[in-house]
């Protein structure tokens, strides 16, 4: 017979699971609903399931650009601030600049500013540089403020490659980079894959600065999610629903398959269980 | 010839010295074995023979070339690290391989090369493995083969052995040795334990404060130690070190200890201490033994016997003083709680200068 008090604490699990994953599953749940099903006081859970909603979704204009978008932006910037992250992690970690506590202190508190109080300067900055609505404007920004989290994990991660690896490279004819790209890049690909795990879905969630510096050509999907929401009907639910349950599919499925990952970003590369 | 030659070399870490105007010369073809203890600057040593890191001062001639300006890739030396650092994304076969995939040999002379290495090392049943499949002995065999398959006829050896059992440790001594006479090249071997020195080396640098305090052979080295951490850590048991002071008499020098007091002749009558310590090896002292005619005699208290198999250590007391002696071979009426005679011949007896550590002087009969 089982433990009663893990009975008790299976339970207890499962009803703080379901509790938070019930907005999720309504909301996917209400993407094959009619807008009265959505709507339906008290709520419908059993109904005849419709795909018209995505039929609907897809011939809407600029849908695959917003898509595009997200995924554009979030790939490149996270992409970009990884290379720059592994090779600053790599300078923190073996030469040891003066300072350099400091420095990682400095750059993990970048990471800690809300959003919201760097929206004025943000703003002022691109407009004057004319970068508004700009792709690569707002690629580097994303990147910028991807690189403190990543510097973070990756340095825990080259902390724990010898430097005996190094040594052995350029003591038999390797250069600096060799070292960097083909000895110690290898050795830290779950670090690697936690950063940019990480760094993915802050940018694929992310709405103020894209909302206050993008524009009709950078417009990613949460964005998309607020202009479109409303249509000469009152609160367009069927495409909120339909937007919502495609643009939480690919962070759903990144988690699935690199949830052990998550772990080591979460412990800065502290704790690597079996990655 | 000499292989590689340091003067005058200075290191210092944050203001801390850890090599101070060292000079060292390694001989073409020798087995020299760098013998110091645990953080006495052997690795900062090997790392700027192999240039990982400049001198503050002083000069590195390596085949007689400055090596002020040579990359470490330039020295062409082969390394032996002392964690393995075998490469875990690469198979052994690779792992052997990289030194020449590097240089760009081409892939016939790579597959030939990485083969001889493996053979020598029996460890061409492994070269399809991944490091993470070996075990600790393999790894190391791995290691060295990556150390010796480069073009080269020097190598270093960062203390390799670490970590590893006796046995196996006693098994890679010999294809250490095999090796070297086998290719007929330099080896430079770090260690801060006497028995692989001894059992290795054809020469022995040791390394104390920073500096080479002696370098010879290593019989010479083993029993004529010019410096006091020699005799005290190049050797099973540590060598026993006595508190003495040194006594004008009638135009000769006696030395008095807390075990013997003994007749001294020195190397410079002019400059000696009072104070001196005085060493002796645990196998120069006998218990319960016939003396000869000349040997000095005191007696103790037997503390504790331990039986090696093929010898036996006795733990001694004299008035709170505590040493050892070894006897090659068991003592069967020796008891805890005995009191003993223990003799030594005064010419074992080696005093020292306390602050240089230096060799002043010895026991005479």
């Amino acid at each position: 017979m089982k433990n009663p008090r893990r009975v008790l604490y299976n339970i207890a699990l499962w009803a703080v699971a379901i509790f938070f994953f019930s907005p999720i599953a309504w909301i996917a749940l209400a993407s094959f609903k009619t807008k009265n099903g959505i709507l339906a006081t008290p709520p419908q859970l059993i109904f005849a399931p419709t795909l018209d909603n995505y039929a609907d979704f897809f011939t809407r204009p600029n849908v695959g650009q917003y898509f595009l978008n997200s995924i554009l932006l979030s790939v490149a910037a996270v992409l970009l601030a990884i290379l720059v992250s592994f090779l600053a992690s790599y300078c923190f970690s073996r030469f040891q600049p003066k300072a350099t506590g400091f420095l990682m202190f400095l750059l993990l508190s970048i990471r800690m500013v809300p959003a919201a109080a760097s929206v004025v300067p943000v703003f002022l900055m691109y407009t004057a540089f004319g970068w508004k609505d700009n792709w690569l404007g707002i690629m580097l920004f994303y990147a910028m403020f991807s690189i403190p989290f990543s510097v973070w994990i990756l340095k825990g991660f080259i902390d724990g490659v010898s430097q005996r690896y190094d040594e052995t490279a350029l003591v038999n004819g390797g250069s600096r980079l060799h070292v960097l790209f083909k000895v110690v890049l290898p050795q830290v690909r779950p670090g690697l894959i936690a950063a940019f795990i990480f760094n993915f879905i802050f940018v694929w969630n992310e709405f103020l600065i894209n909302f206050i510096i993008g524009g009709k050509t950078t417009t990613t999907i949460p964005t998309a999610l607020i202009i479109g929401v409303s249509n000469n009907q009152g609160m367009d639910w069927t495409f909120v629903a339909t937007l919502t349950t495609i643009y939480i599919l690919p962070p759903i499925i990144a988690i699935y398959f690199f949830q052990k990952y998550l772990l080591v970003g979460m412990t800065f590369g502290t704790v690597r269980g079996e990655v | 010839m000499s292989a590689i030659e340091l003067h005058g070399v200075c290191k210092a870490y944050k203001n801390k010295p850890i090599l101070h105007n060292l000079d060292l010369t390694i001989n073409a073809g020798s087995f020299t074995v760098i013998f110091g203890g645990p953080a006495s600057g052997k690795s900062v040593l090997l790392r700027l023979i192999m240039g990982l890191e400049k001198p503050d001062r002083g000069q590195i001639l390596i085949r007689d070339t400055d090596a002020a300006h040579l990359l470490p890739a330039e020295r062409n030396i082969g390394y032996i690290p002392q964690s393995f650092a075998l490469y875990p994304h690469f198979s052994v076969y690779d792992n052997i391989a990289y030194p020449l995939t590097l240089a760009r040999v081409d892939k016939a002379s790579i597959k030939a090369r990485v083969e001889d290495a493996a053979n020598r090392l029996k460890i061409s049943a492994l070269l399809n493995k991944k490091p993470n499949q070996l075990s600790g002995g393999e790894k190391q065999r791995v290691a060295i083969a990556r150390g010796i398959v480069k073009d080269t006829e020097i190598f270093i050896f960062d203390d390799p052995l670490t970590g590893l059992d006796f046995k196996l440790r006693e098994q890679l001594f010999d294809d250490f040795k095999r090796l070297r006479e086998a290719m007929d090249a330099t080896f430079v071997y770090t260690t801060s334990d006497a028995l692989e020195a001894l059992m290795m080396a054809d020469e022995i640098a040791a390394l104390a404060n920073g500096q080479i305090v002696e370098q010879g052979k290593t019989e010479d080295v083993f029993y004529n130690p010019a410096h006091m951490q020699t005799l005290y850590n190049l050797g099973f048991p540590p060598a026993t070190l006595l508190n003495g002071t040194l006594e004008r008499y009638n135009g000769k020098f006696m030395c008095h200890t807390q075990l013997f007091s003994f007749p001294v002749s020195l190397s410079d009558t002019g400059s000696a201490p009072t104070d001196v310590r005085v060493g002796i090896r645990p196998q120069h002292l006998c218990v319960n033994e016939r003396p000869t005619p000349n040997s000095l005699k005191t007696e103790a208290r037997i503390i504790l016997l331990e039986d090696l198999g093929g010898e036996l250590v006795i733990y001694l007391d004299k008035d709170g003083f505590t040493f050892e002696s070894v006897l090659p071979h068991a003592k069967d009426h020796l008891l805890n709680g005995d009191e003993a005679v223990v003799h030594v011949d005064p010419r074992m007896l080696l005093v020292f200068d306390p602050q240089s550590g230096m060799k002043i002087g010895q026991g005479v009969e």
